[in-house]
């Protein structure tokens, strides 16, 4: 694959670049690569470093646009139908509720079953009381209930499975930190890129006979890059916190007009209550916020009662990509959650295609639509086979959904596998196999890079104490040497303590406190100076 | 203890357990993640299982696995988690829980057959003894006493005395097995003429109902004791040298809201006071040979109850028994102790190599302080250390305080030095 280096670095060859490490990027190159072709996915940061990790997991039935959006809310749920079948691994059917609370509108609640009904969702009412049988944790205010068909899913795992699979398929490459400089066009023709490695700063040239871009909420700058500008993005930050333990069985959506706060969402072993929506001028200042935090936990509470003293571990944000289209409402929630694909013919350019929009449930047609026009432009005539083809998983890639680590480890009975992170009980042997074979692997693999692919820093301690075991156990093995591993494990806590800062209350306050003086009274991480040749990774990972 | 013939083990949820039975901001919600509970608890990797691995399986919805480790009974309930916790968390009541839900032709047997026992008979006794053998041992050693000589001629043991000032228990070890070692105990009692007396029901200190897990027959168990307290009208009810019992009415008095008209209190703090009054005039001229002594505080009787003013008395009488410089403490000890692994059941649990195993870290602190004898005012602390020297050849040995109040004080019979060593077997005869 590698030709002669040239003056902008070694040259990589391949049939498609994909620009974009998200869901729709790894499904694009699962979908070309089931059809037999080569693909090389990169990314500036790592894999689901924007949307595709900075969401809830929800895997909408639908119900949530019924009443604003039909068209999604019924292309939600033929996905979400398909997702089930070819990686219930990745799934979590634990259904979902819809609950009106005192104060919300009756006639919208009343009307629920009407919208769904028009979408193909099913819906079914049951009474307060049968409500909160299901979901102990409900209101007594609930007035309204509806039983749905959400699900959870785990962005982590169906990424990683999608890229390992391509991987099997055509030795497809995906190649983390790197970032896309410019293009090299060629009249209606895009000859190749030049890549940077933000790690160690070295270019490198991509040759490729198409060009993909799924870089998500960076797709318009993408697609800038390549002189079109027919992408139009809003931008909409979406904020999250995270509950020490899963609150209530199912996915809970309050029963009005989509607003903040209106949704629990179990994540295997925690639940998660979102969203708030603000629009953003700047993509890069997406950072959760204490105002957003008191705002979810006020309307949550509404829900929730027991949310008003839940012990929150965490706030993450992430970007939601909208469409806009011309002369449309700028208004993050009012916009389509729709997806559009880009030929970028008018444009001028017959090699390069955006995917931008939709949402984590769609992820798989979005794929499936960009796929069928590269494979068009390839001569490939092979039909996309996402739809049925169930995703493999594998050794490497199993360590992300929540609770797993814990119960292969009690199963397995394998007292030496000594357990590194212990509120999530990862074990050492799971940081092996994902040092040596996840996805985006490398040599001296950052914990940030391992965190996106277990459940390392994940739990109450949020890297207090795994940040050191497992960078202990990385010197131990001779993957880290120098400084180099110090170095991550301050990188890895500074991303974590973001996240912390925003919920720093009550039960989590003295978490904080400990984990400051174990980083920085203790080890120093704080005076760590970066002098060293090869500097460390600085992927940021979503939550 | 259920009667019922279910076999399959009660699924809990854990994590709302926890909520429901810990005091707020020291539920499993508050866990640090830190491991200084694992870190200071023996039971720590019996079973692959420590303190904080059983919180975060809480609250992982682990349920079906918590609720069917055996590590339950490993976990002696002794609270040092909760002792060392930044948080204040106390792991041992979800043992406690998880334990009770456990079918019970599933529980230990040895634990299960001495709480059956207890409650066949309105003495309470674990070893099963009926009220007439308990008054007969009581007489017959009575009687042997007296013999001794003159100057226990009037001793007495009295039983059922209406309206004495102390109700003693007694461990049924002694009247069932060594009913010798009652003596020392009386001779105290007369020497500071102590107004006292037995039951010939509920006296039996020793209750594993407690540890089956099953808080029915816990407190059945207690309200037959304070019954019996209450209607022999005593002031106090003095729990004799041993740990688990005192806890187990201090405890369920509270937890059961019993009406008790009287202080229950332990023999222990009875030796530090009769002797700071002078009434017990011991000193420890007798070591004339420095042989060196430490004490294990029973967790039941210190971290768990009575606290570190438990442990300075335990302390005194220590010192003033054998001497400051013979006197060596044990790192960590007091609240911070470690659990001798005889608690909560574990000697009667039939885990042997487990028991031993937790154990090791308590043989270790023994044998690291040189002593040759460990004091300790708890049969089961007794009985463990004891058996732990045994096992891994530790060579010290294991004595009761009125063993050595008795010696002290010369009046030790020659049949009372059962757990004296030939270094003191004829001192002072």
């Amino acid at each position: 694959m590698c030709a002669q280096p040239t003056r902008d670095g070694p040259v990589l060859e391949t049939e498609v670049l994909i620009v974009g490490g998200g869901v729709t990027g790894t499904g694009v190159m699962r979908d070309l690569a089931l059809r037999g072709i080569h693909c090389l996915l990169i990314d500036r940061r790592d894999l689901n470093a924007g949307a595709s990790g900075g969401n809830h997991g929800l895997l909408h039935s639908g119900g949530r646009y019924a009443a604003t959006d039909p068209d999604t809310a019924a292309e939600c749920r033929r996905e979400a139908d398909i997702l089930k079948k070819v990686a219930p691994e990745c799934i979590d059917a634990c259904g979902g509720l819809f609950v009106a609370v005192e104060g919300d509108d009756a006639e919208f609640a009343a009307r629920f079953p009407d919208y769904c009904d028009a979408a193909g969702i099913e819906c079914a009412a049951i009474t307060p009381a049968e409500a909160r049988e299901l979901e102990p944790c409900l209101s007594e205010k609930v007035f309204a209930a509806f039983t749905v068909q959400d699900a959870t899913v785990d962005p982590f795992r169906i990424t990683l499975e999608n890229v390992n699979h391509a991987r099997q398929l055509t030795q497809s490459i995906f190649l983390a930190h790197t970032a896309l400089e410019r293009f090299i066009i060629d009249g209606r023709t895009i000859r190749g890129a030049i890549c940077r490695d933000t790690r160690t700063g070295e270019a490198m040239t991509v040759r490729a006979r198409q060009v993909v871009n799924a870089a998500g909420a960076w797709a318009m700058a993408v697609a800038r890059l390549a002189g079109c500008s027919g992408v139009n993005l809003l931008y909409s930050k979406g904020t999250l916190i995270i509950s020490n333990a899963r609150i209530g069985r199912r996915v809970i959506n309050r029963l009005r007009p989509p607003g903040d706060g209106d949704i629990l969402v179990p994540g295997g072993t925690v639940s998660l209550l979102g969203t708030t929506s603000q629009t953003l001028q700047n993509i890069e200042d997406s950072h959760p916020t204490v105002a957003e935090v008191d705002r979810l936990v006020a309307e949550g509470v509404a829900m929730v009662p027991q949310i008003a003293h839940t012990r929150f571990i965490r706030a993450f944000s992430g970007v939601r990509p909208l469409l806009l289209a011309a002369g449309a409402n700028a208004d993050g929630r009012k916009a389509s959650r729709g997806f559009t694909l880009f030929d970028h013919e008018s444009e001028g350019l017959a090699n390069f295609a955006t995917v931008a929009g939709g949402k984590l449930t769609t992820f798989r047609l979005m794929a499936e639509k960009t796929g069928d026009l590269v494979a068009q432009r390839l001569g490939n005539r092979q039909p996309c086979k996402t739809g049925t083809a169930p995703l493999p998983s594998g050794d490497a890639l199993r360590w992300t959904e929540p609770g797993f680590a814990a119960r292969y480890w009690v199963a397995r009975r394998a007292p030496r596998d000594l357990i590194l992170c212990e509120c999530e009980m990862v074990p050492a042997s799971a940081i092996d196999a994902i040092v040596e074979n996840a996805p985006g692997a490398e040599l001296q693999m950052s914990l940030n890079a391992i965190a996106v692919r277990s459940r390392v820093g994940k739990g109450s301690c949020q890297g207090a104490f795994c940040s050191l075991r497992v960078t202990s156990h990385l010197y131990e093995r001779q993957v880290y040497d120098s400084r180099v591993g110090l170095r991550n494990t301050r990188d890895f806590v500074a991303q974590r303590f973001k996240g912390v800062a925003p919920v720093a209350w009550g039960e989590h306050l003295p978490q904080l406190e400990l984990a400051e003086a174990l980083h920085c009274a203790l080890l120093g991480l704080d005076q760590l100076q970066d002098d060293d040749a090869h500097p460390a990774s600085r992927e940021v990972p979503a939550a | 203890m259920s009667t019922t013939s279910e076999t399959v083990t009660r699924t809990i949820d854990f994590k709302s357990a926890a909520r429901d039975l810990l005091p707020a901001g020291a539920s499993y919600d508050a866990c640090l993640s830190c491991g200084l509970c694992s870190a200071g608890c023996p039971a720590s990797g019996l079973e692959g299982m420590d303190p904080r691995r059983f919180i975060r399986m809480a609250m992982l919805d682990m349920n079906e696995e918590l609720s069917t480790t055996a590590w339950i009974w490993t976990c002696t309930q002794c609270q040092r988690c909760k002792y060392v916790c930044p948080m204040s968390i106390d792991v041992s009541v979800l043992v406690g829980l998880a334990r009770g839900a456990w079918p019970t032709e599933k529980k230990p047997r040895g634990i299960v057959r001495s709480c059956e026992a207890q409650l066949r008979f309105p003495g309470t006794s674990a070893m099963g003894l009926q009220e007439e053998d308990f008054v007969d041992a009581v007489q017959e050693v009575v009687a042997s006493v007296r013999a001794q000589g003159d100057r226990f001629a009037r001793l007495d043991a009295p039983i059922d005395r209406q309206g004495a000032h102390f109700f003693v228990n007694q461990n049924s070890r002694e009247p069932a097995t060594e009913p010798e070692e009652m003596g020392p105990l009386w001779k105290i009692f007369d020497y500071v003429g102590a107004d006292w007396t037995y039951s010939s029901t509920g006296w039996a200190a020793e209750n594993f109902c407690m540890f089956t897990g099953d808080d029915q027959s816990w407190r059945k168990m207690i309200e037959q004791r304070v019954d019996a307290v209450n209607r022999l009208g005593c002031k106090v009810w003095l729990n004799t040298e041993c740990g688990h019992s005192f806890y187990t009415l201090w405890k369920g008095v509270e937890r059961f809201g019993l009406k008790a008209d009287f202080e229950p209190d332990s023999l222990v703090r009875y030796y530090a006071r009769w002797i700071r009054e002078g009434r017990l005039p011991v000193n420890a001229e007798w070591n004339t040979q420095g042989i060196k002594f430490t004490v294990q505080d029973p967790c039941q009787l210190v971290r768990k109850s009575l606290g570190d003013s438990m442990a300075d008395d335990i302390r005194f009488v220590a010192r003033a028994l054998v001497g400051d410089a013979n006197f060596i403490d044990m790192a960590p000890s007091r609240s911070a102790n470690y659990c001798c692994g005889g608690g909560g059941g574990f000697l009667q649990a039939g885990m042997k190599e487990l028991r031993y195993a937790y154990g090791k870290r308590k043989f270790d602190q023994i044998t690291t302080t040189r002593a040759d004898y460990v004091l300790t005012p708890c049969h089961n602390c007794h009985s463990q250390i004891e058996d732990l020297g045994r096992h891994f050849h530790g060579g010290y040995r294991v004595v009761h305080f009125w063993t050595l109040i008795c010696l002290s004080l010369g009046i030790l019979g020659e049949n009372e030095r059962k757990y004296l060593g030939p270094d003191l077997a004829r001192l002072g005869l």
